[in-house]
C-alpha cells in the first residue's frame, strides 16, 4: 500500500505517495547489467582507437538512460502528508514541482467523503476549514476505499 | 492545497489535423503514425525486391542498363552493376533501419506496450514524438542517398547495407554520406525510443504488476528496447568513425594509417547480430498472444517464455563473429562462436515448444491473425534450422555469401518478422481502428503470402547448395530455372502486399463497425481488451483494477 501510518504521542501522521514500479534496488539492477553488457563490444577491440571512441559512446548511453529513469521517478514524485493531533487535522501536499500546498482544519468538524462525482473514481476528499480537498487521487480505487475507513475511524476516535 | 475538482474535469476540445498528426505526444497516435510511415517505406523497399526479382528472372541484362533504368526489356543493355548494387544497398538498408523496427517496435510497441502495462502513456511523450520525427527525417535522408551523385560517376551508393570500409570509405559521392547521416537519425531515434520505452515499462507498470506478471508483448518490447540501448551506440560510434575516415582523414578503419577494417566488421556484427533479435522479438511478443487467443488456453510456460526472451537477448550479444567465419580468426575463436550460436537454439526452442504447447488440447481457430501466426511459427522454424547448420564454422566456408545465406535470413526476418507484423495486424485493427477487416479477404492474403514467399525464398537453398553468390546482378545459365521460380514467387508475393494495402484501406473507410471491447474471445485478456473498441484518447489516467490485468493463470 503506498501510503503508511505512524503515531507518535501527540499525533499520528500519514503519509501517501503514488506508486513506483521500480524499486531502487531495481535500478541498480537494470544500471550495473547495462553497463556489463556494454563492455562486451571492447574485448573485440581492445588496443585500437576504436575503442576510445566506443566508450565515450557508452558512457553517452548510461548517463542518457540513468538520467531519463530518475528524471521520470522524481516527476512522479507527489508527497501527502496529514497530521492528526487532538483538536487539529494538517495536511501538506507537495507536488514534484512547484510550491508546497496546504491546508488546516478543526479536527471535530472535518468530514471524510468518497465521491463517485470527482475526476477519479471513489474520490476521497476531506471537508472542512472552509474547502473541500482531495486525498491521495493518485492511489488506486481500492487503495482509497481502505483508506476512507481507516480515515473514519481514527478521525472519530478521540 | 489541491482543492478537490468535483465538476467540469473533461473539456474536450478537438484538435485539428495538424494538431493531432504532425505535433502528436500521445502514444497511440504516435504508434500508427509509425505503422503508416513503415508502410510507405516498406513499399519502397519491397517496391525495389520485384525490380531485382524482375532482373534476376532470367540470365544475362534486361532492365538495368548502362542506358538507364528500364521497366521493360529492350533491344540492346549494356549491364549496369552499380544500378544493382545500389538497389540491394537501399534495399537492405531500409529494411533492417526503417520498415520491421519501426513497424514493431515503433508501432506495435508504442501503441500497446504502455496498454498492456497499464500506464495512461509513454513516460516521456515529447521525446515520442521526436523520436517519430527523426526516423521520418532518416527514412527521407535514406531515400535521398539513393538518387543523389555516388560512386561510379552514377548516381547512389552500392556498398551493401553493412557499409564494409575500405568499400565505403573510398565510395565518391556525398550519397555514401547521406546514408550515413540516415542510419544515424535511425539510430538516435531508436536510442531516444528505447530509453522511453524502458523508462516506462520499469517506472510505469501498474501497482502489483511485478515483473513476472506483465504480458509477453510488454516483456518483448522491453527486451527489444534493452537490445537497442546496447547495440545501437555501437553502431553510431562505427558509422561516426566511418564518416570522419571519408572526410576529415582518421584512420580507424585504414591500413595505410594503421586502422583495420576488421574492427569495423566486429563493431558492426556487435550491433547487426542483437539487430536480428531486435526485429524478431516483438514479433515474439504478438505471436504469444495470438496463439493463446485463438486456441483459447493462457500461454503454455509463461515463465521460461519470459527467461528465453531475456536469454535471446543475452546470447545476442556474445555471437558476433559467426558472421565473419572468413576474416581470418583464430580456430579457438571460431570453435566458441560456433557453440555460443548453436546455444541461442535452447532458448528459441523453448518457445517454440512453448507455443505448440499452448496449442496442445487447445480450441483452435483458425481466424486470419491465427493463421498468420501458424505461418510465423512454420517459416521461422525454418529459418531457424537453416542457420544452425550455417553457424557450423566448416560448413559456413562453403555457404559463405551464397543464396543459401540470402535463403536463411529471409526466412527469419522477412518471413518471420513479418508475419508477426502481419498477424499484429489482423489481431488488432479493429481494436485500432473500430472497423473489422473481412476476413476472407484477410486469409486470401495470407494464402498467397504464405504461397508467394516460400516459392520465393525456399528456391534460394537450392541457388546456394548450387554455389550461386549472392549481391551480383548476373548468373550463369545453370541457375535459371530457380531463379526463374524465385521471380514469380516474389511476383506473387508482391501482388499479396498490393491486397493487403487495400483490405486496409476498405477496413478503415467501410470495414464493419465493432463496438464490443473484446471481439476475439476471453482469452485475449491484456488490458486493451478492457477498453473501448477502439480505445479513447486517453486511457488509464487512473490506475487499472488489478482484476482486469491479473488472472492468476499466467504463472
Amino acid at each position: 500500500m503506498p501510503y503508511h501510518w505512524s503515531d507518535a504521542d501527540s499525533h499520528t501522521t500519514l503519509k501517501l505517495w503514488p506508486h513506483q514500479s521500480m524499486t531502487p534496488r531495481g535500478f541498480v539492477w537494470f544500471i550495473g547489467a547495462t553497463a556489463a553488457l556494454l563492455t562486451l563490444p571492447l574485448f573485440a577491440v581492445l588496443g585500437s582507437a576504436v575503442a576510445w571512441v566506443l566508450m565515450l559512446f557508452f558512457l553517452a548511453t548510461i548517463a542518457g538512460v540513468w538520467r531519463a529513469i530518475t528524471a521520470n521517478q522524481a516527476a512522479r514524485t507527489t508527497e501527502e502528508t496529514l497530521t492528526l493531533s487532538d483538536t487539529h487535522l494538517g495536511l501538506l501536499h507537495k507536488p514534484p514541482k512547484g510550491r508546497t500546498l496546504s491546508w488546516e482544519a478543526n479536527r471535530h468538524w472535518v468530514t471524510v467523503n468518497l465521491r463517485n462525482d470527482g475526476p477519479v473514481e471513489r474520490y476521497l476528499t476531506l471537508r472542512g476549514g472552509g474547502r473541500e480537498v482531495e486525498l491521495g487521487a493518485f492511489l488506486t480505487p481500492e487503495e482509497r476505499e481502505a483508506l476512507y475507513n481507516e480515515l473514519q475511524s481514527r478521525i472519530a476516535a478521540t | 492545497m489541491a482543492d478537490a475538482a468535483i465538476q467540469g474535469h473533461d473539456e474536450h476540445h478537438e484538435r485539428s489535423f495538424f494538431t493531432r498528426w504532425f505535433m502528436s505526444t500521445n502514444h497511440k497516435d504516435i504508434g500508427i503514425l509509425y505503422l503508416f510511415t513503415s508502410a510507405v517505406v516498406g513499399f519502397v523497399a519491397v517496391a525495389f525486391t520485384v525490380y531485382m526479382r524482375m532482373e534476376l528472372k532470367d540470365p544475362g541484362i534486361q532492365y538495368m542498363c548502362e542506358e538507364g533504368a528500364r521497366m521493360f526489356a529492350g533491344e540492346t543493355c549494356a549491364p549496369n552493376g552499380h544500378i544493382w548494387n545500389v538497389i540491394v544497398t537501399a534495399h537492405g538498408i531500409l529494411m533492417m533501419f526503417f520498415v520491421v523496427i519501426p513497424a514493431l517496435f515503433g508501432g506495435f510497441g508504442n501503441y500497446f506496450m504502455p496498454l498492456h502495462i497499464g500506464a495512461p502513456d509513454m513516460a516521456f511523450p515529447r521525446m515520442n514524438n521526436l523520436s517519430y520525427w527523426l526516423y521520418v527525417a532518416g527514412s527521407s535522408l535514406a531515400i535521398a542517398s539513393v538518387v543523389s551523385p555516388g560512386g561510379n560517376g552514377q548516381l547512389g551508393s552500392g556498398v551493401g547495407w553493412v557499409l564494409y570500409p575500405p568499400l565505403s570509405t573510398s565510395e565518391a559521392g556525398f550519397s555514401m554520406d547521406l546514408a550515413i547521416f540516415a542510419v544515424h537519425l535511425s539510430g538516435a531515434s531508436s536510442i531516444l525510443g528505447a530509453i522511453n520505452m524502458i523508462t516506462t515499462f520499469l517506472n510505469m507498470r501498474a501497482p502489483g504488476m511485478t515483473l513476472f506478471k506483465v504480458p509477453l508483448f510488454a516483456w518483448s518490447i522491453f527486451v527489444t528496447a534493452w537490445l537497442i540501448l546496447l547495440s545501437l551506440p555501437v553502431l553510431a560510434g562505427a558509422i561516426t568513425m566511418l564518416l570522419t575516415d571519408r572526410n576529415f582523414g582518421t584512420t580507424f578503419f585504414q591500413p595505410a594509417g594503421g586502422g583495420d577494417p576488421v574492427l569495423y566488421q566486429h563493431i558492426l556484427w556487435f550491433f547487426g547480430h542483437p539487430e536480428v533479435y531486435i526485429i524478431i522479438l516483438p514479433a515474439f511478443g504478438i505471436i504469444s498472444h495470438v496463439i493463446a487467443t485463438f486456441s483459447r488456453k493462457p500461454v503454455f510456460g509463461y515463465l521460461p517464455m519470459v527467461w528465453a526472451l531475456v536469454a535471446i537477448g543475452a546470447l545476442g550479444f556474445v555471437v558476433w563473429a559467426h558472421h565473419m567465419y572468413t576474416v581470418g580468426m583464430s580456430l579457438t575463436q571460431q570453435t566458441y562462436f560456433m557453440l555460443a550460436t548453436m546455444v541461442i537454439a535452447v532458448p528459441t526452442g523453448v518457445k517454440i515448444f512453448s507455443w505448440i504447447a499452448t496449442m496442445w488440447g487447445g480450441s483452435i481457430e483458425f481466424k486470419t491473425p491465427m493463421l498468420w501466426a501458424f505461418g510465423f511459427l512454420f517459416l521461422f522454424t525454418v529459418g531457424g534450422v537453416t542457420g544452425i547448420v550455417l553457424s557450423q564454422a566448416g560448413v559456413d566456408r562453403a555457404y559463405h555469401d551464397t543464396y543459401y545465406v540470402v535463403a536463411h535470413f529471409h526466412y527469419v526476418m522477412s518471413l518471420g518478422a513479418v508475419f508477426g507484423i502481419f498477424a499484429g495486424m489482423y489481431y488488432w485493427l479493429g481494436k485500432m481502428s473500430g472497423r473489422q477487416y473481412p476476413e476472407w479477404a484477410g486469409k486470401l492474403h495470407f494464402w498467397t503470402m504464405f504461397i508467394g514467399s516460400n516459392i520465393t525464398f525456399f528456391p534460394q537453398h537450392f541457388l546456394g547448395r548450387q554455389g550461386m553468390p549472392r549481391r551480383y546482378i548476373d548468373y550463369p545459365e545453370a541457375f535459371a530455372y530457380w531463379n526463374e521460380v524465385s521471380s514469380w514467387g516474389a511476383f506473387l508475393a508482391f501482388a499479396s502486399f498490393l491486397w493487403f494495402i487495400g483490405i486496409v484501406f476498405y477496413t478503415l473507410m467501410y470495414g464493419k463497425r465493432i463496438t464490443e471491447e473484446n471481439y476475439w474471445n476471453e482469452h485475449a485478456d491484456t488490458l486493451e481488451w478492457t477498453l473501448p473498441t477502439p480505445p479513447p484518447e486517453h486511457t488509464f489516467e487512473t490506475l487499472p483494477k488489478r482484476e482486469d490485468w491479473d488472472k492468476g493463470h499466467a504463472h
